[in-house]
Protein backbone atom coordinates (compact mmCIF):
# COMPACT_ATOMS: atom_id res chain seq x y z
CA UNK A 1 0.00 0.00 0.00
CA UNK A 2 1.45 3.40 -0.75
CA UNK A 3 0.39 5.79 1.70
CA UNK A 4 -1.08 9.05 -0.89
CA UNK A 5 -2.41 11.47 2.27
CA UNK A 6 -1.62 15.02 1.36
CA UNK A 7 -1.85 17.20 4.22
CA UNK A 8 -1.54 21.27 3.28
CA UNK A 9 -1.49 23.21 6.57
CA UNK A 10 -4.53 21.91 8.69
CA UNK A 11 -5.98 20.40 5.74
CA UNK A 12 -5.90 16.80 5.03
CA UNK A 13 -6.52 15.52 1.43
CA UNK A 14 -6.50 11.31 0.40
CA UNK A 15 -4.69 11.49 -2.21
CA UNK A 16 -3.04 14.56 -4.11
CA UNK A 17 -4.49 14.74 -7.17
CA UNK A 18 -7.22 17.61 -8.14
CA UNK A 19 -8.47 19.78 -11.00
CA UNK A 20 -7.68 23.37 -12.17
CA UNK A 21 -10.48 25.79 -11.95
CA UNK A 22 -13.07 25.80 -14.87
CA UNK A 23 -11.61 22.35 -16.20
CA UNK A 24 -14.01 20.66 -14.72
CA UNK A 25 -17.12 22.09 -14.39
CA UNK A 26 -19.46 22.88 -10.95
CA UNK A 27 -21.51 20.15 -10.34
CA UNK A 28 -21.24 16.26 -11.90
CA UNK A 29 -20.69 17.36 -15.65
CA UNK A 30 -17.61 14.44 -15.41
CA UNK A 31 -18.95 11.75 -12.76
CA UNK A 32 -20.17 9.68 -15.88
CA UNK A 33 -16.47 8.83 -16.15
CA UNK A 34 -14.70 10.01 -12.51
CA UNK A 35 -15.91 8.96 -9.56
CA UNK A 36 -15.47 11.50 -7.39
CA UNK A 37 -14.65 10.66 -4.43
CA UNK A 38 -11.60 8.88 -5.46
CA UNK A 39 -9.64 12.79 -5.72
CA UNK A 40 -8.02 14.52 -3.15
CA UNK A 41 -10.73 17.30 -4.04
CA UNK A 42 -12.77 19.17 -6.94
CA UNK A 43 -11.98 22.72 -7.40
CA UNK A 44 -15.11 24.43 -8.92
CA UNK A 45 -14.79 26.50 -11.81
CA UNK A 46 -14.70 30.05 -10.69
CA UNK A 47 -18.25 31.43 -9.32
CA UNK A 48 -18.44 35.00 -9.40
CA UNK A 49 -21.36 37.39 -7.28
CA UNK A 50 -23.72 37.49 -10.29
CA UNK A 51 -24.66 35.24 -12.88
CA UNK A 52 -22.20 35.96 -16.05
CA UNK A 53 -22.60 35.09 -20.17
CA UNK A 54 -19.51 35.47 -20.76
CA UNK A 55 -17.58 36.34 -23.96
CA UNK A 56 -18.38 36.38 -27.44
CA UNK A 57 -17.50 33.45 -30.03
CA UNK A 58 -14.81 32.20 -31.02
CA UNK A 59 -13.25 31.97 -27.28
CA UNK A 60 -11.08 28.85 -27.69
CA UNK A 61 -8.25 27.24 -30.15
CA UNK A 62 -5.61 25.11 -29.94
CA UNK A 63 -2.38 26.07 -30.51
CA UNK A 64 1.10 23.89 -30.27
CA UNK A 65 0.68 21.47 -27.23
CA UNK A 66 -2.06 24.14 -26.13
CA UNK A 67 -4.93 25.85 -26.32
CA UNK A 68 -5.95 29.38 -25.85
CA UNK A 69 -9.11 30.20 -23.98
CA UNK A 70 -11.20 33.76 -23.59
CA UNK A 71 -14.67 32.27 -21.98
CA UNK A 72 -15.07 35.52 -19.49
CA UNK A 73 -15.92 33.71 -16.05
CA UNK A 74 -19.84 32.95 -17.53
CA UNK A 75 -21.34 30.82 -14.36
CA UNK A 76 -24.44 31.33 -13.04
CA UNK A 77 -23.90 33.05 -10.07
CA UNK A 78 -22.84 32.70 -5.97
CA UNK A 79 -27.12 31.99 -5.32
CA UNK A 80 -27.43 29.03 -7.72
CA UNK A 81 -23.57 27.59 -6.93
CA UNK A 82 -25.09 27.17 -3.06
CA UNK A 83 -28.38 26.03 -3.99
CA UNK A 84 -27.96 23.58 -6.88
CA UNK A 85 -24.13 22.65 -6.62
CA UNK A 86 -22.88 22.78 -2.85
CA UNK A 87 -25.55 20.31 -2.27
CA UNK A 88 -24.47 17.67 -5.05
CA UNK A 89 -20.49 17.54 -3.05
CA UNK A 90 -22.14 17.51 0.43
CA UNK A 91 -23.93 14.33 0.14
CA UNK A 92 -21.43 12.67 -1.67
CA UNK A 93 -19.03 13.60 1.22
CA UNK A 94 -16.54 15.16 -1.81
CA UNK A 95 -13.99 17.34 -0.45
CA UNK A 96 -14.53 20.93 -2.32
CA UNK A 97 -12.38 24.20 -3.05
CA UNK A 98 -14.66 26.89 -4.18
CA UNK A 99 -13.17 29.09 -6.53
CA UNK A 100 -14.45 32.49 -6.56
CA UNK A 101 -13.62 36.17 -8.62
CA UNK A 102 -15.08 39.57 -7.93
CA UNK A 103 -15.07 42.36 -10.42
CA UNK A 104 -14.38 44.82 -6.79
CA UNK A 105 -12.54 43.90 -3.29
CA UNK A 106 -16.11 44.34 -1.94
CA UNK A 107 -17.39 41.11 -3.81
CA UNK A 108 -14.20 39.36 -2.91
CA UNK A 109 -15.47 39.87 0.47
CA UNK A 110 -19.42 39.38 -0.52
CA UNK A 111 -18.60 36.04 -1.81
CA UNK A 112 -16.16 34.89 1.10
CA UNK A 113 -19.07 35.94 3.55
CA UNK A 114 -21.98 34.20 1.95
CA UNK A 115 -19.62 30.80 1.37
CA UNK A 116 -18.36 31.10 5.13
CA UNK A 117 -22.26 30.26 5.90
CA UNK A 118 -21.66 27.08 4.22
CA UNK A 119 -17.91 26.69 5.46
CA UNK A 120 -18.97 23.01 6.81
CA UNK A 121 -19.63 21.63 3.31
CA UNK A 122 -15.91 23.56 1.89
CA UNK A 123 -12.92 22.89 2.49
CA UNK A 124 -11.16 25.92 1.20
CA UNK A 125 -11.96 28.63 -1.20
CA UNK A 126 -9.38 29.76 -3.65
CA UNK A 127 -9.34 33.24 -4.84
CA UNK A 128 -8.84 33.89 -8.62
CA UNK A 129 -6.74 36.68 -8.71
CA UNK A 130 -5.48 35.99 -12.05
CA UNK A 131 -8.09 35.53 -14.67
CA UNK A 132 -6.95 36.98 -17.88
CA UNK A 133 -9.96 37.20 -19.56
CA UNK A 134 -12.17 39.99 -17.52
CA UNK A 135 -11.86 43.68 -16.97
CA UNK A 136 -12.79 44.03 -13.84
CA UNK A 137 -11.05 42.11 -11.14
CA UNK A 138 -9.33 40.46 -14.05
CA UNK A 139 -5.81 40.17 -13.81
CA UNK A 140 -4.62 43.34 -15.13
CA UNK A 141 -6.70 45.21 -12.80
CA UNK A 142 -5.62 43.56 -9.86
CA UNK A 143 -1.83 44.21 -10.98
CA UNK A 144 -2.24 47.49 -12.39
CA UNK A 145 -4.78 48.42 -9.02
CA UNK A 146 -2.09 46.65 -6.74
CA UNK A 147 -5.03 44.35 -5.64
CA UNK A 148 -3.84 41.25 -4.11
CA UNK A 149 -2.83 42.40 -0.58
CA UNK A 150 -6.38 43.95 -0.37
CA UNK A 151 -8.35 41.53 -2.08
CA UNK A 152 -6.94 38.40 0.55
CA UNK A 153 -7.19 40.75 3.73
CA UNK A 154 -10.81 41.49 2.42
CA UNK A 155 -11.54 38.13 2.13
CA UNK A 156 -9.64 36.95 5.88
CA UNK A 157 -11.83 39.39 7.43
CA UNK A 158 -14.78 37.36 6.41
CA UNK A 159 -13.75 33.87 6.60
CA UNK A 160 -11.35 31.03 8.36
CA UNK A 161 -11.35 28.92 5.68
CA UNK A 162 -8.48 28.11 4.37
CA UNK A 163 -7.50 30.40 1.51
CA UNK A 164 -5.51 29.39 -1.55
CA UNK A 165 -4.55 32.40 -4.01
CA UNK A 166 -4.00 31.59 -7.46
CA UNK A 167 -1.36 33.36 -9.27
CA UNK A 168 0.41 33.87 -12.52
CA UNK A 169 3.43 35.66 -13.87
CA UNK A 170 1.43 38.55 -15.22
CA UNK A 171 0.81 39.79 -11.49
CA UNK A 172 4.62 40.41 -11.43
CA UNK A 173 7.64 38.68 -10.06
CA UNK A 174 5.82 35.16 -8.52
CA UNK A 175 7.90 34.91 -5.81
CA UNK A 176 7.29 38.91 -4.81
CA UNK A 177 3.42 38.06 -5.07
CA UNK A 178 3.40 34.93 -3.82
CA UNK A 179 5.04 36.52 -0.66
CA UNK A 180 2.37 39.40 -1.16
CA UNK A 181 -0.15 36.71 -0.59
CA UNK A 182 1.23 34.59 2.15
CA UNK A 183 1.41 38.41 4.21
CA UNK A 184 -2.10 39.28 3.23
CA UNK A 185 -3.38 36.10 5.14
CA UNK A 186 -3.37 33.26 2.25
CA UNK A 187 -2.62 29.89 3.67
CA UNK A 188 -1.72 28.57 0.28
CA UNK A 189 -0.99 29.02 -3.47
CA UNK A 190 -2.17 27.99 -6.67
CA UNK A 191 0.67 28.27 -9.67
CA UNK A 192 -0.06 28.94 -11.99
CA UNK A 193 -3.07 30.22 -13.69
CA UNK A 194 -2.71 30.64 -17.82
CA UNK A 195 -0.81 33.13 -19.37
CA UNK A 196 -2.22 35.35 -21.77
CA UNK A 197 -1.59 34.79 -25.64
CA UNK A 198 -2.80 35.44 -29.55
CA UNK A 199 -3.31 33.49 -32.31
CA UNK A 200 -4.33 35.07 -35.93
CA UNK A 201 -6.20 33.02 -38.56
CA UNK A 202 -4.20 34.31 -41.58
CA UNK A 203 -7.14 34.34 -44.01
CA UNK A 204 -9.45 36.40 -42.26
CA UNK A 205 -6.64 37.96 -40.65
CA UNK A 206 -8.96 38.22 -37.48
CA UNK A 207 -7.39 37.40 -34.17
CA UNK A 208 -8.70 33.59 -33.14
CA UNK A 209 -10.51 34.50 -30.46
CA UNK A 210 -13.15 37.10 -30.27
CA UNK A 211 -11.55 38.70 -27.75
CA UNK A 212 -7.98 39.51 -28.81
CA UNK A 213 -6.34 37.27 -26.43
CA UNK A 214 -6.81 34.81 -24.30
CA UNK A 215 -5.00 32.15 -21.94
CA UNK A 216 -2.84 30.22 -22.88
CA UNK A 217 -3.37 26.19 -20.55
CA UNK A 218 -2.38 23.03 -21.53
CA UNK A 219 1.65 21.15 -22.12
CA UNK A 220 3.04 24.18 -23.78
CA UNK A 221 2.88 25.59 -20.66
CA UNK A 222 4.29 23.32 -18.29
CA UNK A 223 7.82 23.95 -17.67
CA UNK A 224 7.30 27.37 -16.60
CA UNK A 225 4.66 26.53 -14.15
CA UNK A 226 6.63 24.06 -13.11
CA UNK A 227 10.30 26.64 -12.45
CA UNK A 228 7.33 28.59 -10.60
CA UNK A 229 6.19 25.77 -7.91
CA UNK A 230 10.15 24.95 -7.96
CA UNK A 231 10.98 28.54 -7.16
CA UNK A 232 8.53 29.24 -4.73
CA UNK A 233 8.59 25.97 -3.03
CA UNK A 234 12.43 26.78 -2.62
CA UNK A 235 11.64 30.15 -0.74
CA UNK A 236 8.01 28.81 1.13
CA UNK A 237 8.50 25.60 1.93
CA UNK A 238 5.81 25.77 4.49
CA UNK A 239 3.39 27.25 2.06
CA UNK A 240 1.03 24.78 0.86
CA UNK A 241 0.92 24.97 -3.16
CA UNK A 242 -1.86 23.56 -5.72
CA UNK A 243 0.71 22.85 -8.68
CA UNK A 244 -1.32 23.23 -12.03
CA UNK A 245 -0.40 24.35 -15.46
CA UNK A 246 -0.12 21.22 -18.44
CA UNK A 247 -0.29 18.64 -15.87
CA UNK A 248 -1.58 15.79 -18.25
CA UNK A 249 0.37 12.48 -17.35
CA UNK A 250 1.75 10.41 -14.41
CA UNK A 251 4.54 11.75 -15.25
CA UNK A 252 3.77 15.87 -15.46
CA UNK A 253 2.49 15.25 -11.85
CA UNK A 254 5.55 13.61 -10.46
CA UNK A 255 7.61 16.60 -11.77
CA UNK A 256 5.69 18.56 -10.03
CA UNK A 257 6.14 16.23 -7.10
CA UNK A 258 9.56 16.31 -7.02
CA UNK A 259 10.14 20.30 -7.32
CA UNK A 260 8.07 20.61 -3.92
CA UNK A 261 3.89 20.92 -4.69
CA UNK A 262 1.56 19.24 -2.55
CA UNK A 263 -1.38 19.11 -4.36
CA UNK A 264 -1.25 18.02 -8.91
CA UNK A 265 -5.00 19.92 -10.45
CA UNK A 266 -5.39 18.32 -13.63
CA UNK A 267 -6.21 20.99 -16.12
CA UNK A 268 -6.56 20.90 -19.70
CA UNK A 269 -6.03 17.28 -19.64
CA UNK A 270 -9.65 16.78 -18.45
CA UNK A 271 -10.71 18.10 -21.93
CA UNK A 272 -8.74 15.55 -24.12
CA UNK A 273 -9.04 12.19 -21.45
CA UNK A 274 -11.94 12.98 -18.88
CA UNK A 275 -10.52 9.95 -16.84
CA UNK A 276 -6.84 12.10 -17.01
CA UNK A 277 -7.41 12.74 -13.12
CA UNK A 278 -8.03 9.06 -12.02
CA UNK A 279 -5.25 7.97 -14.80
CA UNK A 280 -2.93 10.48 -12.91
CA UNK A 281 -3.75 9.21 -9.50
CA UNK A 282 -3.32 5.19 -10.57
CA UNK A 283 -0.15 6.69 -12.75
CA UNK A 284 1.47 7.75 -9.39
CA UNK A 285 0.78 4.73 -7.41
CA UNK A 286 2.53 2.47 -9.90
CA UNK A 287 5.40 4.23 -9.91
CA UNK A 288 5.46 4.91 -6.31
CA UNK A 289 5.09 0.94 -5.90
CA UNK A 290 8.29 0.54 -8.15
CA UNK A 291 10.60 2.81 -7.21
CA UNK A 292 9.37 1.76 -3.27
CA UNK A 293 8.30 4.64 -2.18
CA UNK A 294 5.60 3.87 0.90
CA UNK A 295 4.40 7.64 1.38
CA UNK A 296 4.45 9.97 -0.95
CA UNK A 297 5.82 12.70 1.48
CA UNK A 298 9.33 10.95 0.41
CA UNK A 299 8.82 12.49 -3.28
CA UNK A 300 7.58 15.54 -2.64
CA UNK A 301 10.76 17.74 -2.83
CA UNK A 302 13.12 14.74 -3.61
CA UNK A 303 14.88 17.11 -6.46
CA UNK A 304 18.26 15.44 -6.93
CA UNK A 305 20.52 18.05 -7.82
CA UNK A 306 23.45 17.76 -10.55
CA UNK A 307 26.96 17.34 -9.41
CA UNK A 308 29.14 20.00 -10.45
CA UNK A 309 32.84 19.43 -12.34
CA UNK B 1 -19.53 6.16 -21.48
CA UNK B 2 -16.05 4.76 -22.51
CA UNK B 3 -12.96 6.27 -24.30
CA UNK B 4 -13.21 3.31 -26.66
CA UNK B 5 -9.96 2.42 -28.64
CA UNK B 6 -11.50 1.48 -32.08
CA UNK B 7 -9.73 -0.05 -35.22
CA UNK B 8 -9.74 1.67 -38.66
CA UNK B 9 -11.80 -0.23 -41.17
CA UNK B 10 -11.29 1.74 -44.05
CA UNK B 11 -9.73 5.35 -44.69
CA UNK B 12 -9.49 6.99 -47.78
CA UNK B 13 -10.90 9.42 -50.46
CA UNK B 14 -14.57 9.42 -51.89
CA UNK B 15 -14.40 11.82 -53.50
CA UNK B 16 -12.14 15.53 -54.60
CA UNK B 17 -12.62 16.56 -50.98
CA UNK B 18 -14.40 14.04 -48.52
CA UNK B 19 -11.98 11.06 -46.81
CA UNK B 20 -14.53 8.36 -44.93
CA UNK B 21 -13.94 6.71 -42.11
CA UNK B 22 -14.90 3.36 -40.77
CA UNK B 23 -14.07 1.53 -37.70
CA UNK B 24 -16.32 -0.65 -35.79
CA UNK B 25 -17.64 -0.78 -32.23
CA UNK B 26 -20.38 -2.84 -31.00
CA UNK B 27 -21.18 -0.25 -28.10
CA UNK B 28 -21.57 2.88 -30.21
CA UNK B 29 -23.46 1.77 -33.28
CA UNK B 30 -26.29 0.62 -31.14
CA UNK B 31 -26.62 4.20 -29.63
CA UNK B 32 -25.45 6.66 -32.20
CA UNK B 33 -28.81 8.91 -33.79
CA UNK B 34 -28.15 11.04 -36.86
CA UNK B 35 -26.94 14.57 -35.62
CA UNK B 36 -24.98 13.56 -32.73
CA UNK B 37 -21.20 13.70 -33.26
CA UNK B 38 -17.96 11.88 -31.36
CA UNK B 39 -14.62 12.56 -30.13
CA UNK B 40 -11.99 11.83 -31.89
CA UNK B 41 -8.48 11.70 -30.70
CA UNK B 42 -6.16 11.38 -33.97
CA UNK B 43 -3.43 10.26 -32.26
CA UNK B 44 -1.63 9.94 -28.77
CA UNK B 45 0.18 12.86 -26.77
CA UNK B 46 -0.24 16.35 -27.41
CA UNK B 47 0.18 16.72 -30.81
CA UNK B 48 -2.58 17.72 -32.05
CA UNK B 49 -3.53 18.19 -28.35
CA UNK B 50 -7.55 18.33 -28.65
CA UNK B 51 -9.98 16.01 -29.80
CA UNK B 52 -11.65 16.06 -33.18
CA UNK B 53 -15.49 16.42 -33.03
CA UNK B 54 -17.12 14.77 -35.99
CA UNK B 55 -20.49 13.92 -36.68
CA UNK B 56 -21.41 10.35 -38.05
CA UNK B 57 -22.21 9.56 -41.67
CA UNK B 58 -23.83 6.14 -40.95
CA UNK B 59 -23.76 3.02 -38.61
CA UNK B 60 -24.58 -0.46 -40.61
CA UNK B 61 -24.54 -3.03 -38.03
CA UNK B 62 -21.22 -2.55 -36.09
CA UNK B 63 -19.79 -0.52 -38.79
CA UNK B 64 -19.76 3.19 -38.11
CA UNK B 65 -18.41 6.00 -41.01
CA UNK B 66 -17.41 9.65 -40.89
CA UNK B 67 -16.97 11.93 -43.74
CA UNK B 68 -14.44 14.37 -42.95
CA UNK B 69 -12.66 16.85 -44.73
CA UNK B 70 -8.75 16.98 -44.62
CA UNK B 71 -8.48 20.57 -44.09
CA UNK B 72 -5.87 21.35 -40.54
CA UNK B 73 -3.40 19.55 -38.68
CA UNK B 74 -5.61 16.86 -36.60
CA UNK B 75 -7.59 15.67 -39.84
CA UNK B 76 -4.41 16.15 -42.40
CA UNK B 77 -3.08 13.70 -39.64
CA UNK B 78 -6.46 11.30 -39.34
CA UNK B 79 -6.35 11.41 -43.62
CA UNK B 80 -2.98 10.08 -43.28
CA UNK B 81 -4.03 6.66 -41.01
CA UNK B 82 -4.46 3.23 -42.47
CA UNK B 83 -6.19 -0.05 -42.15
CA UNK B 84 -5.71 -1.61 -38.80
CA UNK B 85 -4.17 1.99 -37.04
CA UNK B 86 -5.68 2.69 -33.72
CA UNK B 87 -8.02 5.38 -32.76
CA UNK B 88 -9.38 6.84 -29.42
CA UNK B 89 -13.34 7.91 -29.83
CA UNK B 90 -15.59 9.04 -27.45
CA UNK B 91 -19.45 9.60 -27.99
CA UNK B 92 -22.15 9.26 -29.15
CA UNK B 93 -22.18 12.90 -27.73
CA UNK B 94 -25.10 15.65 -27.99
CA UNK B 95 -29.10 15.87 -28.84
CA UNK B 96 -29.91 14.21 -32.57
CA UNK B 97 -31.84 15.69 -34.82
CA UNK B 98 -35.81 15.03 -34.59
CA UNK B 99 -36.51 11.22 -36.41
CA UNK B 100 -40.18 11.48 -35.88
CA UNK B 101 -41.71 14.65 -37.16
CA UNK B 102 -45.58 14.02 -37.43
CA UNK B 103 -45.20 12.84 -41.01
CA UNK B 104 -44.20 16.28 -42.09
CA UNK B 105 -42.39 16.47 -45.14
CA UNK B 106 -38.39 16.79 -44.37
CA UNK B 107 -36.50 19.20 -46.17
CA UNK B 108 -32.79 19.22 -45.29
CA UNK B 109 -30.38 21.74 -46.65
CA UNK B 110 -26.92 20.62 -46.37
CA UNK B 111 -23.38 22.31 -47.31
CA UNK B 112 -19.80 21.30 -46.75
CA UNK B 113 -19.18 18.89 -44.11
CA UNK B 114 -22.55 19.71 -43.32
CA UNK B 115 -23.83 16.85 -45.49
CA UNK B 116 -22.98 13.50 -43.29
CA UNK B 117 -25.21 13.83 -40.62
CA UNK B 118 -27.72 14.73 -43.10
CA UNK B 119 -27.44 11.73 -45.07
CA UNK B 120 -27.22 9.45 -42.26
CA UNK B 121 -30.97 10.96 -41.27
CA UNK B 122 -32.45 10.67 -44.81
CA UNK B 123 -31.25 6.94 -44.72
CA UNK B 124 -32.52 6.50 -41.36
CA UNK B 125 -35.77 8.31 -41.70
CA UNK B 126 -36.30 9.17 -45.56
CA UNK B 127 -37.13 13.17 -46.50
CA UNK B 128 -39.05 14.55 -49.07
CA UNK B 129 -36.62 17.06 -50.56
CA UNK B 130 -32.25 16.95 -49.92
CA UNK B 131 -30.56 20.14 -50.84
CA UNK B 132 -26.83 19.83 -51.21
CA UNK B 133 -25.13 23.01 -51.54
CA UNK B 134 -20.54 22.53 -52.53
CA UNK B 135 -18.30 24.72 -54.57
CA UNK B 136 -18.50 22.64 -57.17
CA UNK B 137 -17.91 18.92 -58.92
CA UNK B 138 -15.04 17.95 -56.86
CA UNK B 139 -17.25 17.67 -53.18
CA UNK B 140 -20.54 15.63 -54.99
CA UNK B 141 -21.05 12.27 -53.50
CA UNK B 142 -20.69 9.61 -55.58
CA UNK B 143 -24.04 7.42 -56.57
CA UNK B 144 -23.50 4.51 -54.25
CA UNK B 145 -23.32 7.05 -51.51
CA UNK B 146 -26.79 8.48 -51.48
CA UNK B 147 -28.55 5.41 -53.28
CA UNK B 148 -31.20 5.55 -50.82
CA UNK B 149 -32.43 8.66 -51.40
CA UNK B 150 -31.20 9.64 -54.64
CA UNK B 151 -34.72 10.93 -56.16
CA UNK B 152 -35.22 13.45 -53.44
CA UNK B 153 -32.00 15.43 -53.64
CA UNK B 154 -30.99 18.28 -55.66
CA UNK B 155 -27.40 19.79 -56.20
CA UNK B 156 -26.16 23.68 -56.56
CA UNK B 157 -22.50 24.28 -57.63
CA UNK B 158 -21.19 27.73 -56.96
CA UNK B 159 -19.76 27.16 -59.76
CA UNK B 160 -22.16 25.69 -62.09
CA UNK B 161 -20.17 22.83 -62.50
CA UNK B 162 -22.75 20.42 -61.64
CA UNK B 163 -26.34 20.95 -60.83
CA UNK B 164 -27.49 23.88 -60.75
CA UNK B 165 -25.78 27.23 -60.54
CA UNK B 166 -26.96 28.92 -57.17
CA UNK B 167 -26.42 28.89 -53.72
CA UNK B 168 -28.10 25.91 -52.25
CA UNK B 169 -30.87 28.30 -50.40
CA UNK B 170 -32.42 29.30 -53.04
CA UNK B 171 -33.03 26.25 -53.74
CA UNK B 172 -35.07 26.11 -50.49
CA UNK B 173 -36.66 29.77 -51.39
CA UNK B 174 -38.09 28.76 -54.47
CA UNK B 175 -39.71 24.92 -53.00
CA UNK B 176 -41.39 27.36 -50.13
CA UNK B 177 -42.48 30.36 -52.55
CA UNK B 178 -43.84 27.68 -55.05
CA UNK B 179 -45.58 24.95 -52.94
CA UNK B 180 -46.25 25.88 -49.76
CA UNK B 181 -49.46 26.48 -48.26
CA UNK B 182 -49.53 25.50 -45.11
CA UNK B 183 -46.18 25.80 -43.47
CA UNK B 184 -47.24 23.05 -40.70
CA UNK B 185 -46.73 20.80 -43.19
CA UNK B 186 -42.67 21.22 -44.10
CA UNK B 187 -40.14 20.53 -41.68
CA UNK B 188 -36.36 21.95 -42.32
CA UNK B 189 -33.35 20.45 -40.84
CA UNK B 190 -29.92 22.05 -41.80
CA UNK B 191 -26.18 21.57 -41.38
CA UNK B 192 -23.47 23.51 -43.10
CA UNK B 193 -21.60 27.00 -43.05
CA UNK B 194 -23.03 29.17 -40.32
CA UNK B 195 -23.34 32.11 -42.97
CA UNK B 196 -25.88 29.04 -45.33
CA UNK B 197 -27.86 28.34 -42.04
CA UNK B 198 -28.27 32.04 -41.13
CA UNK B 199 -29.83 32.57 -44.43
CA UNK B 200 -32.14 29.37 -44.22
CA UNK B 201 -33.34 30.36 -40.94
CA UNK B 202 -34.04 34.01 -41.98
CA UNK B 203 -35.91 32.02 -45.34
CA UNK B 204 -37.94 29.41 -42.60
CA UNK B 205 -39.26 32.73 -40.62
CA UNK B 206 -40.44 34.20 -43.72
CA UNK B 207 -42.80 31.38 -44.21
CA UNK B 208 -42.92 30.27 -41.12
CA UNK B 209 -41.75 26.86 -41.87
CA UNK B 210 -40.04 25.32 -38.40
CA UNK B 211 -37.01 23.03 -38.48
CA UNK B 212 -33.82 22.43 -36.74
CA UNK B 213 -29.87 23.36 -37.46
CA UNK B 214 -27.02 21.30 -36.27
CA UNK B 215 -24.48 24.37 -35.53
CA UNK B 216 -20.67 23.53 -35.80
CA UNK B 217 -18.33 25.57 -33.02
CA UNK B 218 -15.07 25.22 -32.30
CA UNK B 219 -15.10 22.50 -29.39
CA UNK B 220 -12.66 21.06 -26.82
CA UNK B 221 -14.39 18.78 -24.16
CA UNK B 222 -17.29 18.39 -25.75
CA UNK B 223 -19.14 17.45 -22.38
CA UNK B 224 -20.70 20.73 -21.72
CA UNK B 225 -17.31 21.91 -19.45
CA UNK B 226 -14.72 24.46 -21.12
CA UNK B 227 -17.65 26.38 -22.32
CA UNK B 228 -15.96 27.15 -25.98
CA UNK B 229 -19.04 25.79 -28.65
CA UNK B 230 -21.34 28.33 -26.87
CA UNK B 231 -24.47 29.43 -29.19
CA UNK B 232 -26.66 32.08 -28.47
CA UNK B 233 -30.31 30.90 -27.99
CA UNK B 234 -33.35 32.12 -25.93
CA UNK B 235 -31.08 30.92 -22.27
CA UNK B 236 -28.23 32.83 -23.38
CA UNK B 237 -24.78 31.15 -24.41
CA UNK B 238 -25.52 27.40 -24.23
CA UNK B 239 -23.03 25.01 -25.03
CA UNK B 240 -23.68 22.96 -28.21
CA UNK B 241 -21.98 20.24 -27.54
CA UNK B 242 -24.15 19.05 -24.49
CA UNK B 243 -27.22 21.06 -25.57
CA UNK B 244 -26.59 21.17 -29.13
CA UNK B 245 -25.38 20.51 -31.75
CA UNK B 246 -29.17 20.45 -33.09
CA UNK B 247 -31.14 23.21 -32.14
CA UNK B 248 -34.82 23.52 -33.24
CA UNK B 249 -35.41 27.22 -35.02
CA UNK B 250 -37.46 28.14 -31.90
CA UNK B 251 -34.66 28.24 -29.19
CA UNK B 252 -32.77 30.87 -31.32
CA UNK B 253 -33.78 34.46 -31.03
CA UNK B 254 -34.28 36.35 -34.33
CA UNK B 255 -32.28 39.33 -35.14
CA UNK B 256 -29.15 38.22 -32.83
CA UNK B 257 -25.81 36.79 -34.56
CA UNK B 258 -25.91 32.89 -32.80
CA UNK B 259 -22.54 31.86 -33.38
CA UNK B 260 -19.03 33.40 -34.48
CA UNK B 261 -19.57 34.89 -38.32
Amino acid sequence: MVNLETHAGQLRFKNPVTVASGTFGVKDEFARFVDYRKLGAVITKTITLHPRQGNPMPRICETPAGMLNAIGLQNKGLEDFIEDKIPYFRERKIPLIVNIAGESTEEFSTLARELNRCRKDITALELNLSCPNIEAGGVRAIREQKLISRTIQAVRKETGLFIFAKLSPELGDVLETSREAVRAGANGLTLINTIRGMAVNVHSRKPQIAAGTGGLSGPAIRPIALRYVYEVKQALPKVPVIATGGITTWEDAVEFLIVGADLLAAGTANYVNPRATLDILEGITAYCREKKVKSINELRGSLVTHRRP
Amino acid sequence: MPDEIVTILENGRVNGRYYKLAFRSKGLSRKVLPGQFLEIKVREGCDPLLRRPMSYYRVTGERVEILYESLGRGTTLLASLKKGNELRILGPLGREFSGRINGKKRILIGGGVGVPPLAFLAERYGCYRFFIGTKSKKEVLPAREIHKFREEVRYTTEDGSYGKKALVTELLEELLEKEVKDPEDYFIQTCGPNRMMHRVLEIASQHGVEGEASWDERMACGMGVCLGCMVWTHKGWTPSCTEGPVFRFDEMPEGHLWTAE
